[in-house]
């Protein structure tokens, strides 16, 4: 989102100031008991981006998005938002909105009262309460639904209550925390369409927290990957798909997952178990090779073979799990092909496909290059 | 300087400001009514303001030996002269020797105000016993036990429920004109019991060959006599004026001195009860004091306590004045306060009350034989008077009980986790003691410090107001049930098995049948489901004393609606109180009543809770509704119910109202749980505060064992 | 699951004869106080055979020699001591179990355990000590003594319970809050409170029930007939000689009405508050 954009409609002049400010995160740890959690993290995100974090469950992820609430006291470290060091404000003071994975609606309110509750709270006037609550109902079409109390409300209402909770308070940032895994699937297409609408719409900073990797891919501006605490790699979505820092962010991003596969460079080539591939990019010794399952296509010859163990077929093209002397390998073939389980199969790369890593995965040496 | 100013204003302002006298009493009805009138007339007389307070007879005493060491009682109060001893030693009272005119009473009445040769008090009016005959059934009434056994004979009809005679013959007080009129004396010359004497035995004897031969109905109570007597079915009454008033207008009757016993040649003398106006020992106003206590035991004040009053007054004038003397009631009365003698005011006395209703019950039950029931009087009557434990000293257990604190401190200590900054372990600190403060305080000041000061008292042993350090003595004695056998009543150990046998029913009749109703309930779509579940929580609803007092009075035997249903299903009439099962039975059912809606509203939310797809998926698999109750209901039960459970387990334990109300412990004492046996050593049985306090500390001691092992088999999410 | 007409006629009838049970006493003490009876007397018939209103005239126009109408006053002093009760019991015990649920200092587990092992002493002891204590305070004789101690008595049983349902309101709702910019206090009262609202009936009947039933301490406590509470008046018709059986029976009646009447207002809120704090203990 650049700035001068055309502002939506009821969004205040102060939307324009709100657009220089930034957030950046310096150092952050955090541990419950002796269990740490979050071990040094350094982020920053800039104005209007639409940043995704993803990683396993327990990787801080959902912490880190606390933190920057303020509902998470950190054990040392920074929030700064604007330049301002904000660590030790409490969240009433942020202007961060922040929509639950459980939706934490009010089962006591209406869904009225629902959007107004934290407009009240700030003492607003009641025309100006009435005007932003219908303003944010007509936006996610709650319209007809705000008398009711959130117990009679479907998955995907109280999912938009949720977030209109937030729109109303029209803050500078919107924290989201796996807002969309309670939903069923089709409905959960048709919200990341409407948050992608929302974030271009209102024009502000978002924080999204997700396990999972279709919404960090279809959402982000950016995604930060997580494990263990640690950030593994940030970066534009296709950046980290074509040029993963590590085997963690190569295989947690894509699916199928990338095949890993152990190997040795021998002058040109990579020579593994009962494989051999020409060598690229000038990493020496011990490697890890990576190659998406989308970059392999069974066929009549390849330097891999094995028996297929199992097959995915998805219509026009499926996938091979096909077993090799080197290990499990997954590879696409074309749906007319007649691959079937028990068959023996070779495998192809299709062309300069090769990523390669440090034997231990930490470390990447070289990609193939990004075809876009 | 500033002290003495301080004194000056106050002198300066009392004696500006006089305040009313306070007077307490536990009068009701006409007796209230003739009080009032006479402050009236003292006030008119004298100017001095009067402040009349009744209380409720049962917490009367308590209240007075509170309130006036503190100085917040009254300035003269009324109360029966039996009490004045230990009024005496708990220094409440003030002494009247050189006030009292002697002359001006009866002087049985002023003789029963005498503690070591100094009078208490003024004396009031007087309560005794007498026969009521009723003249148109006898017409002679008996001067002799040979004539009163053939009037008996003549008037007694058994088949036609009429008797000869009907007095409440299980009450001490109204068995003592026979140990009396047999020869018996209660006391020795150096005042020490002789409940164990051949003279005990023939009353003993003669009361229970009255009621075996059918000429007074089996457990009598005062209810009963007043409906016999009004029906004309008893034909003479053993009572005392405050029977006057129950007697209904259409019955004849005749107040006689109780006859001659024609064995000895001595007269049935029955106790003579005086109350008394008795002067607080703490009074501001002693001169006014006085004067009104006086004033309300002589002239104006007595022919009042006459009429509205309906008392027999102590004052020998009174019956010079024609209103008296054309009272027959009370010239009857008077002439039998002549043949009466006073009840002994001494502790011995007061502690002669409990072993010999137990005696006197036993004999009219039949479970003991008239010549053995003296001894078993005299070996309770041992049981009941503890000797005071030798001083201990103090030393050593301070230090244990220092060395007990530093040791938990120090475990505490190293028990916490690893040492990390107080503000990252409990980041929320200051709030969340600053939520539980106003609590914390509430609970500190009156919950636990009074807890602390009971658990300390059970350390002490407690006489009339001094306490003195001994020891372990008082749970050494406790637990080994010293001065009586471990299988008797009085013994901590029966108590104990009776307790948890009283628990145990309770609670598993609470949760059978609260649950059992709320499977009954449960289906949401049961008509009048509603209606029932309001009419089930009515119990509930019911302060537990008024439930107590209702089912007391429905275990009745013979006006008890239980015993009508019995016999409406041809069974014959139950004396529920005068045998330990059936006793036991009365209370357990009357604690269930009381007890079932609290378990059945808990069960009824907890089976809620419990998924209908699981019983779905159960009926699939085949299972009867007895494994889905087995292997789904219950376990999934559990729990919601087990704190409940425990909780109420706690409750019943120490339920103390239904014991102490519905049976009393009757018989004997072999009903009585830890807590209403703890109640009567510190209530009853003068005042051994420490001895109950230890009970208490026993109880407490017992209940958290239980609390923990259930803890403990419960596993970790009970926890 | 579908029920054989059997089967529901069987549960009908099981259901009727409990309540049978149930009101079968009740009806007894209505009959006495409308019998013109001053004494027990009992048949199986729990109806009255003649019915009269003297025994509930006696007891609600009662004066004393002042001429202050005793049972109005007393009546009052019962309304403000058990309500006064239920307002600070109920205040200190939602604030306490709100602690105790959601935060962590020390002391906690503790404080916890003292509660609980505070239930097990026997009361009837605490009398003498407890006295002594209100004298300290200057709370003798006054209607403020009596509301301290019972509300602090019924304490440890208001806390336990709503601490055990405040643990099953979701903490995300509360953060919810604090992100809508809540102050703590406004969590507290408009979002936590709000929601523990079965639970706050059920220990607001337990605080009003204590306060409304009690007589020996008020009895003892207080040193005028006009500020008894309306038990105290009811004991007074138990005498040593003689108990005046129809009068106690109405009194009975008039002192159980008002908690029956809460009881069933409040029962629907009975099982769901109940449980839920028994669930998690």
């Amino acid at each position: 989102m650049k700035e001068g954009a055309k502002e939506p409609p009821g969004v205040t002049a102060s939307s324009t100031l709100r657009a220089v400010s930034g957030l950046r995160l310096v150092g952050i740890r955090k541990s419950y008991g002796d269990n740490p959690v979050v071990k040094g993290v350094d982020l920053e995100v800039a104005s209007g981006e639409f940043l995704v974090m993803v990683g396993p469950s327990g990787c801080g992820k959902t912490t880190l998005l606390r933190v920057i609430a303020g509902l998470e006291q950190v054990d040392s470290g920074q929030v700064l938002v604007d330049g301002k060091d904000m660590t030790s404000v409490p969240p009433r003071d942020r202007d961060v909105g922040m929509v639950f994975q459980s939706y934490a609606l009010y089962p006591h309110m209406t869904v009225r009262e629902n959007l107004a509750f934290g407009l009240e709270l700030r003492k607003l006037p009641r025309a100006d309460i009435e005007a932003r609550v219908a303003e944010a109902a007509r936006m996610l079409e709650l319209a007809p639904l705000l008398e009711r109390k959130p117990k009679a409300l479907s998955g995907g209402q109280r999912q938009r209550v949720a977030m209109g909770r937030v729109i109303v308070r029209r803050p500078q940032l919107f924290l989201f925390d796996e807002p969309l895994s309670n939903l069923d699937t089709a409905l959960r297409v048709q919200m990341r369409g409407e948050l992608a609408r929302l974030h271009r719409q209102l024009g502000v900073t978002m924080i999204y927290v997700t396990h999972d990797q279709v919404e960090a891919m279809t959402l982000a501006t950016r995604v930060a990957v997580f494990n263990k605490g640690i950030l593994q790699q940030l970066g534009a979505p296709l950046e980290l798909y074509h040029r993963p820092a590590n085997t963690f962010v190569a295989t947690f991003l894509g699916s199928p997952s990338m095949n890993l596969f152990d190997a040795r460079r021998d002058g040109a080539t990579f020579v593994g178990t009962g494989f051999s591939l020409s060598a690229t990019g000038d990493a020496t010794g011990d490697v890890k090779l990576g190659l998406r399952p989308q970059d392999l296509l069974v066929s009549s010859d390849g330097p891999f073979s094995g028996e297929v163990e199992a097959v995915e077929r998805l219509g026009f093209d499926g996938y091979a799990f096909v077993k090799t002397a080197a290990g499990p390998l997954t590879a696409r073939f074309d749906g007319t092909l007649p691959v079937d389980v028990g068959q023996n199969v070779k495998v192809k790369p299709s062309g300069d496909v090769l990523h390669v890593f440090s034997p231990d995965g930490a470390k990447a040496h070289h990609h193939p290059e990004a075809r876009r | 300087m500033k002290q003495w100013a301080w004194l000056t204003i106050l002198l300066s302002v009392s004696a500006l400001a006089e305040k009313p006298l306070k007077l307490w009493h536990a009068y009701r009805g006409g007796e209230e009514r003739a009080i009032e009138l006479a402050v009236k007339k003292f006030t008119a007389e004298t100017g001095t303001q009067v402040e009349l307070l009744s209380v409720p007879y049962d917490a009367f005493s308590s209240k007075l030996t509170s309130a006036i060491p503190h100085d917040a009682g009254p300035d003269v109060f009324i109360f029966a002269h039996e009490r004045l001893r230990q009024f005496h030693r708990l220094k409440v009272v003030a002494t009247t020797t050189t006030r009292v005119d002697r002359t001006k009473y009866f002087p049985s009445t002023v003789d029963a105000l005498e503690v070591d040769g100094e009078l208490y008090g003024y004396p009031l009016s007087l309560k005794t016993l007498a026969l009521f005959v009723n003249t148109s059934l006898v017409t002679n009434a008996p001067t002799t036990t040979d004539e009163l056994l053939a009037e008996l004979a003549r008037t007694t009809d058994a088949t036609q429920y009429r008797y000869g005679l009907a007095y409440a013959a299980g009450d001490f007080y109204l068995h003592a004109p026979f140990v009396f009129g047999f020869g018996a004396k209660l006391f020795d010359e150096s005042g020490r019991a002789t409940l164990n004497t051949p003279g005990m035995a023939k009353s003993f004897g003669f009361v229970k060959s009255l009621q075996d031969r059918g000429f007074m109905p089996k457990e009598v109570s005062g209810a009963l006599v007043k409906s016999l007597f009004n029906e004309g079915r008893a034909a003479m009454v053993i009572s005392g004026p405050w029977f006057t008033g129950e007697i209904e207008k259409s019955v004849a009757y005749r107040i006689v001195p109780l006859p001659i016993v024609s064995e000895t040649g001595l007269p049935l003398t029955p106790w003579l009860g005086v109350e008394a106006a008795l002067v607080s020992s703490r009074t501001e106003q002693p001169e006014q004091a006085h004067a009104l206590a006086k004033y309300l035991s002589l002239g104006e004040a007595t022919a009042l306590r006459v009429d509205p009053g309906g008392q027999i007054p102590a004052e020998i004038a009174a019956y010079e004045r024609p209103e008296v003397q054309q009272d027959p009631i009370i010239s009857a009365f008077r002439d039998v306060a002549t043949r009466a003698a006073p009840t002994p005011n001494t502790l011995e006395m007061a502690r002669v009350w409990e072993p010999m209703k137990l005696a006197l019950r036993g004999v009219l039950q039949g479970d003991v034989l008239p010549d053995q029931a003296g001894a078993l009087a005299e070996r309770r009557f041992r049981a009941l008077n503890r000797e005071r434990p030798a001083d201990a000293n103090p030393l050593p257990f301070v230090l244990v009980a220092l060395l007990a604190v530093a040791g938990l401190a120090v475990w505490q200590w190293r028990r916490r986790g690893p040492a990390q900054a107080f503000a990252k372990r409990y980041p929320e600190a200051s709030r969340g003691l600053a939520y539980v403060a106003p609590a914390a305080i509430g609970i500190g000041v009156l919950v636990v410090i009074p807890f602390a000061v009971g658990i300390s008292l059970a350390f002490f042993h407690h006489d009339a107001g001094d306490y003195s350090f001994v020891g372990l003595a008082n749970f050494v004695d406790i637990l080994t049930s010293k001065g009586y056998r471990i299988t008797e009543p009085l013994s901590f150990w029966f108590t104990l098995a009776v307790t948890v046998a009283w628990t145990f029913i309770n609670v598993v009749l609470h949760v059978s049948i609260g649950l059992f109703l709320a499977i009954l309930l449960k289906d949401p779509l049961l008509k009048l489901r509603g209606f029932y579940r309001v009419v089930l929580i009515i119990p509930w609803a019911v302060p537990n004393y008024i439930t107590a007092l209702m089912w007391k009075g429905m275990f009745h035997q013979q006006f008890g609606a239980i015993n009508g249903l019995l016999a409406a299903f041809g069974i014959e009439p139950v004396s529920w109180f005068t045998h330990f099962s059936t006793s036991f039975a009365a209370n357990v059912i009357t604690n269930t009543w009381l007890g079932f809606p609290f378990m059945m509203v808990v069960s009824l939310g907890a089976l809620q809770s419990i998924p209908q797809d699981l019983y779905e998926a159960a009926e699939v698999d085949g299972a009867s509704k007895w494994v889905q109750f087995r292997r789904i209901t219950l376990p999934l039960l559990k729990p919601a119910l087990l704190p409940s459970v425990i909780l109420g387990s706690v409750w019943t334990f120490n339920m103390f109202n239904i014991i102490y109300l519905v049976s009393g412990g009757e018989p004997g004492g072999a009903t009585d749980i830890l807590v209403s046996e703890a109640y009567r050593w510190a209530f009853q049985r003068n005042e051994q505060y420490g001895f109950a306090a230890a009970y208490s500390v026993l109880i407490f001691f017992v209940l958290l064992a239980w609390t923990r092992i259930t803890r403990r088999l419960s596993g970790p999410e009970a926890a | 699951m579908k029920r054989s007409g059997l089967t529901v006629a069987l549960i009908h009838m099981g259901l009727v004869l409990a309540c049978a049970a149930s009101l079968y006493p009740v009806l007894w003490v209505v009959k006495m106080a409308l019998s013109p009876a001053q004494s027990l007397s009992l048949s199986i018939n729990p109806f009255p055979e003649t019915v009269t209103f003297d025994h509930f005239r006696d007891v609600i126009f009662s004066y004393d020699s002042q001429g202050r109408w005793l049972f109005g006053r007393q009546l009052l002093a019962s309304i403000v001591v058990s309500g006064a009760t239920t307002l600070v019991g109920l205040s200190l015990a939602v604030t306490a179990a709100y602690a105790l649920s959601r935060f962590r200092f020390p002391g906690k587990d503790a404080g916890m355990q003292t509660l609980l092992v505070t239930q097990m002493f026997p009361a009837t002891l605490m009398l003498v000590p407890l006295y002594r204590l209100l004298q300290t305070l200057g709370l003798l004789d006054s209607w403020g003594g009596l509301v301290l101690v019972y509300s602090t008595s019924s304490l440890p049983f208001c806390v336990w319970m709503l601490k055990g349902y405040f643990d099953t309101i979701p903490r995300e709702l509360e953060e919810a809050a604090v992100m809508d910019g809540a102050t703590p206090w406004q969590v507290f009262t408009r979002v936590v409170l709000p929601l523990a609202r079965p639970a706050l009936a059920v220990t607001a009947l337990f605080s009003f029930m204590t306060a409304w039933n009690e007589f020996i301490l008020a009895a003892t406590l207080i040193n005028d007939a006009a500020r008894f509470t309306l038990p105290v008046a009811l004991q007074q018709y138990v005498g040593e000689w003689k108990t005046e059986w129809g009068h106690f029976a109405a009194g009975a009646l008039i002192v159980s009405a008002p908690v029956m009447a809460l009881f069933f207002a409040l029962q629907k809120f009975l099982v769901g508050g109940l449980t839920a704090g028994a669930v998690k203990g």
